[in-house]
């Protein structure tokens, strides 16, 4: 972040602590909301846009004209009244299928991310608060996992598994683990040296009341983090394996099998690229501008840590 | 040195062995009887053959013997160079790997070289010239750069040149040693849509690299000694803008290869990737084995040069 808008911000910050304090109350909602959009501005228009995404996935019914895999019109109309993003080569109304797939990128992108971050998290909290054995042998499982290039690592689960949509929430889980199991490991390597915890244990908690009531709790904002940050990731892993042919079966509304679907006729209907493109560019977009900001104002040691 | 180097070399042998592990194990995984899969997919013999060639292929894979077994001689193979038979393509797999290697690692190479070359003095007038319209306007490059994902602009370019300059991709692919020309020519856009996007964290990482630098005392004391302000960029900042693309070959080394493979399938170009999609599509694992294996050595190798690279530039990570 530029100077500038640090500076802003602080005076903001300060004038609303002031403000709340006249009052004896916490800053409300709105005020709260007003800070965030001056502090992070950037921020605020990637909260915006992924507004606008969830919206859009959860009244997709409403939204689209048509069903997305309704092949009921001519093939290759372009852009226009009655189709405002064109038809595809199988006459499926383009506006409805991007309006789709929406919804099928933020599901595959949340439920992978529930399921590989979580997971991952609670394998590292666990594994680096017992240590010894365990903690190594996990830590060469993740190594081995970390040998593999992410792609690579999802198009073999893809092998092994076959193509459905379930197979590639399992697939981008499977890569979110090791990453989630580390950092989650050094954040609690460095929690269980702090006197509470050494206290919990003197007044005689159990090591998984420890674990769950005093460790867990404080690394929340790790893995609120980790979880805004990596659904960006997931997405985009997710178009890649469809735009490959090998994510969602070529049926369902994904933008990467759309733009697949649209390298086959790029001259006569280049419309079949641009939309589900721009609809996958602006989604990563504004996902990465909302990460960033709420991880620069969690946790500012985060900077550049999960990519 | 030497002992950095010994350690961080421990490391490579058991990452090695228990990617490939996983690998090995997560195939076998795969529901339903291997063998029979591997033949189904291969085509339209009668049943009588089909039969015959499930035993056979039992027979290699040793499917009869406990899954340790069938690993071990698996990797026994795998380090003499015998990855086993592709019975979809009908040839040994060593073969499909030696003919494939050769290009991607071209693609990879040409791609990290024309990035590095067009990012890095990009990233330093970025920020010898900060906060002018030089500085505004590479940033904004590199931020497009990293919002659209990559097999967008691959595809975009791809459309760009059907669109406007009939150029479709080759059919055959040329080597280098035959004709280079051809060959570059072939390379030239799957090359620079990759670059594209890699250029962009290399500019970001040698511009706030640079920007820590110049305000060092040994600049100041470069140019209080007269030097001209060419020398001082050039001589004694720019050194250290060294370290920012070892720094994103080891941040991106994955994704470089990840990129490759999308670029190979979008542009054509017959090599590892487009082997490894094709073999996935067609259900012919022992191709998927092998080529993730030849990758995870790849990748790895590349950490591993990145972290001696590293620890050679900066001693202070050899002892850390």
């Amino acid at each position: 972040m530029p100077d500038a808008t640090g500076h802003v911000g602080a005076g903001v910050e300060a004038a609303l602590a002031g403000a709340g304090q006249a009052r004896g109350a916490r800053p409300g909602l709105g005020e709260q909301l007003r800070w965030f959009v001056v502090r992070q501005p950037l921020g605020a228009a990637g909260a915006v846009v992924v507004l606008a995404l969830v919206l859009t996935a959860i009244f997709a019914p409403a939204l689209a004209p048509h069903g997305p895999k309704d092949t009921a019109f001519a093939p290759y109309v372009p852009p226009g009244a009655e189709f405002l993003m064109g038809t595809d080569h199988l006459g499926r109304d383009m506006l409805s299928r991007v309006v789709w797939g929406a919804r099928l990128s933020l599901y595959v992108g949340i439920t992978s991310v529930l399921f590989g971050v979580t997971v991952g998290a609670l394998w590292g909290i666990v594994t680096a608060y017992f240590g010894g054995v365990s903690d190594s042998a996990s830590q060469r499982v993740v190594d081995s996992l970390m040998a593999l290039p992410p792609i690579i690592l999802a198009l073999a689960l893809m092998a092994a598994l076959g193509q459905s949509i379930t197979n590639v929430i399992i697939a981008l889980a499977v890569l979110l683990l090791p990453t989630a199991a580390r950092t989650m490991r050094s954040v609690v390597l460095s929690i269980k040296e702090i006197p509470y915890v050494e206290a919990a244990r003197a007044a005689g908690a159990s090591e998984w009341r420890v674990i769950f009531r005093h460790v867990t709790p404080n690394t929340l904002a790790t893995y609120i983090v980790m979880f805004t940050v990596n659904i960006a990731y997931a997405i985009v892993v997710e178009a890649a394996l469809s735009f490959l042919g090998l994510g969602a079966p070529p049926d369902e509304p994904s933008w990467g099998g759309m733009l697949t679907a649209g390298t086959q006729a790029l001259e006569t209907a280049p419309w079949m690229i641009f939309f589900p493109g721009l609809a996958i560019s602006l989604t990563v977009f504004g996902l990465n501008l909302l990460g960033d900001s709420i991880r620069d104002l969690t946790d500012p040691r985060l900077r550049g840590g999960l990519g | 040195m030497h002992q950095y180097a010994a350690r961080r070399l421990l490391l490579f042998v058991p990452s090695l062995l228990g990617a490939s592990l996983l690998i090995f194990v997560l195939l076998r995984l795969v529901p339903g009887d291997i063998a029979e899969i591997i033949v189904y997919q291969a085509g339209a013999e009668s049943a009588s053959v089909q039969k015959r060639q499930v035993q056979e292929i039992r027979a290699e894979l040793g499917l009869d013997r406990p899954i340790a077994v069938q690993y071990l001689v698996w990797l026994g193979n795998a380090l003499q160079g015998d990855f086993g038979h592709s019975y979809i393509q009908q040839r040994p797999v060593t073969e499909i790997v030696r003919e494939r290697f050769p290009r991607s690692l071209e693609l990879a190479s040409l791609t990290l070289v024309v990035a590095v070359v067009w990012a890095v003095p990009l990233g330093v007038i970025s920020a010898v010239r900060q906060n002018t319209w030089a500085d505004y306007a590479v940033r904004v490059v590199s931020i497009s750069g990293l919002s659209l994902p990559i097999f967008f602009t691959g595809v975009l370019i791809l459309w760009a040149l059907v669109r406007f300059f009939r150029w479709l991709p080759p059919l055959e692919f040329v080597s280098f040693l035959d004709d280079p020309v051809e060959n570059l020519k072939q390379l030239a856009f799957p090359t620079l849509a990759q670059a594209y996007y890699i250029s962009a964290p290399i500019m970001r990482l040698t511009r706030s690299q640079m920007l820590e630098v110049v305000r060092q005392d040994y600049v100041r004391t470069a140019r209080a000694k007269g030097l001209a302000e060419r020398a001082v960029v050039y001589r004694h900042a720019l050194s250290n803008s060294l370290l920012p693309v070892v720094t994103f070959v080891g941040w991106w080394g994955g994704r470089l290869l990840g990129g490759i493979v999308i670029m190979e399938i979008i542009f054509a170009v017959p090599g590892m990737g487009t082997a490894l999609v094709q073999a996935v599509s067609n259900r012919d694992y022992p191709t998927v084995q092998a080529i993730v294996f030849v990758m995870a050595l790849v990748f790895l190798t590349l950490n591993l040069v990145v972290d001696l690279v590293y620890g050679w530039l900066d001693p202070r990570i050899r002892y850390a």
